[in-house]
């Protein structure tokens, strides 16, 4: 099964939630849990980014690239970026892959590819 | 609600300390004491953001108290990011305010360098949202890079810019016995020689190593008190005229306009509000410049100049310590340090003594209404006061 990142409707205004939130930001509505997840759009175009040189150290890699990205719903997404030349209003593309690994544990997020 | 004034202060340097954290907490706290001429207090509220994680222990509060001498005085500690310290010092004006005590001592202590410098900084990524930020590698210098460049193609600002107030920052510090960094540098150095990238390499690209601000042990003291006991210690007659506090959403891509601070914006004009104040009526400000960035985005957002015009201001000399409306005199957070739960404490503590007028060398001509701003996560959580010289 293909791995997704959930956004989160509500189910009484329809309103989208990246991340997930106890409570929706539009009508307040009090239900508990009463959204709907559903799958992250892929496509995008990247708001901005950065190369960070000092990262924690369970990373072993000397710098990373992170960009947060548009989606093509309007939601926006924080991300690994895989490019060699990033640039504000490129269009991306995302994949589901491992971005961090502890000792026993992997974390899956948004890794984003020039379009 | 009854008005609050500050009887005492107290600072240690800002640097790499050698003693214990609670003692980091207690020397500034035995200082304030000392400067208010009091011997008994209320109640202590301790900021500190790290001890649990960084130095191992907890029940700070309880801990400092007692080292103080003042059992069964009640103690709490405050936890707030890094707007722990104007947080601690909003509890313990409620406290006075509401008819609750009389006396409160406010501290703020941090002890960040009893580890190194990768593992501070994963400390401070902490405060990044865990599941959409912090697993990607996010940290406290790649959100502010993120902001920096979208502040770059929307406004004009450059690195020069960002350089410009690391050079004010550092020259400020130079004249405050209590600040971390005693280097003064020039524009030159840090970005026009050739040696520049070798003496100010990218951290988290634009923003370079002179553009973040230091990892500092480090604390600080006021004591909060009524009109009367304040009237009765002969110290200047300072009064804590205006709070204001506001918060945003945790991951930084949720917010609708990204190069706005939305929550600087709300907690400087409620306390000004408080105040019965406007932007306008400072003589001097502490505005939390853990990156140099924030420094002229919040010199924007509180009201000092329109938004998007805060290099512009900067470039014509309007901060600085003669300026129009001088920021940071103290060295702010890049020169003078940023021990995280202390820095709001510490930012209270260099206002008070320019309201009192012995700041030496860089003494702000006059100054009787003064301003923080203490910014804690990624503007998430952000706490601005309002300090007035009465007498």
């Amino acid at each position: 099964m293909a791995r997704e990142i959930y956004a989160y409707e509500c189910r009484n205004c329809g309103q989208a939630h990246y991340p997930f939130r106890m409570r929706c930001k539009n009508c307040g509505q009090n239900g508990f849990f009463e959204f709907d997840a559903v799958p992250l759009p892929r496509n995008g175009r990247l708001l901005t980014f950065t190369k960070v040189h000092n990262l924690a150290g369970d990373f072993d890699v000397a710098t990373l690239t992170l960009g947060i990205v548009e989606l093509e719903n309007g939601l926006r997404c924080t991300g690994q970026l895989q490019m060699d030349q990033p640039h504000i209003g490129m269009s991306v593309v995302g994949s589901v892959e491992i971005v961090r690994r502890s000792t026993y544990d992997e974390f899956y997020g948004m890794v984003f590819r020039a379009a | 609600m009854r008005d609050v004034y500050v009887a005492g202060i107290g600072i240690t340097s800002f640097t790499r300390l050698e003693y214990p954290l609670s003692e980091i907490a207690a020397y500034p706290s035995m200082l304030a004491m000392r400067d208010a001429g009091l011997n008994e207090i209320d109640h202590l509220y301790l900021a500190n953001m790290g001890s649990a994680r960084v130095n191992h222990q907890t029940g700070l509060g309880s801990a400092v108290v007692d080292s103080l001498s003042l059992t069964p005085a009640g103690a709490a500690v405050v936890e707030n990011g890094p707007a722990s310290g104007a947080s601690a010092i909003k509890a313990g004006f409620a406290a006075v305010a509401s008819g609750m005590h009389n006396v409160v001592l406010v501290a703020g202590a941090e002890r960040m360098r009893e580890v190194d410098n990768l593992e501070a900084t994963d400390f401070i990524a902490t405060l990044t949202h865990p599941l959409v930020e912090y697993i990607y590698g996010v940290t406290l210098p790649a959100h502010a890079a993120m902001f920096t460049r979208l502040y770059m193609e929307k406004y004009g600002v450059t690195e020069r810019h960002l350089a410009m107030v690391a050079v004010k920052n550092h020259a400020n510090a130079m004249l405050n016995e209590y600040a971390h960094l005693h280097q003064p540098i020039t524009i030159e150095g840090i970005l026009d020689s050739p040696e520049a990238m070798t003496n100010n390499p990218y951290v988290a690209e634009p923003l370079r190593f002179f553009d973040v601000c230091p990892v500092s042990d480090g604390g600080a003291a006021i004591i909060l008190v009524t009109e009367e006991v304040a009237k009765s210690l002969g110290q200047p007659l300072i009064k804590l005229a205006g709070i204001g506090q506001a918060t945003d959403t945790h991951a930084v891509h949720e917010r609708e306009e990204p190069t706005d601070l939305l929550a600087v914006r709300k907690a400087a004009a409620m306390s000004f509000e408080m105040a019965g104040l406007t932007p306008v009526d400072v003589n001097v400000a502490e505005l939390h410049d853990a990156f140099t960035i924030l420094e002229i985005v919040e010199s924007e957002e509180v009201g000092f100049f329109p938004k998007g015009e805060g290099h512009l201001a900067l470039e014509k000399g309007e901060t600085e310590i003669a300026g129009r409306i001088p920021i940071n005199p103290s060295g702010g957070l890049k020169g003078k340090g940023h021990p995280v739960g202390a820095t709001g404490v510490g930012q209270a503590h260099e206002i008070v003594t320019q309201l009192r007028g012995v700041a030496g060398e860089r003494q702000v001509e006059g100054a009787r209404i003064g301003f923080t701003c203490n910014f804690g996560g990624f503007g998430n959580n952000v706490v601005c006061l309002t300090f007035v010289r009465e007498d």
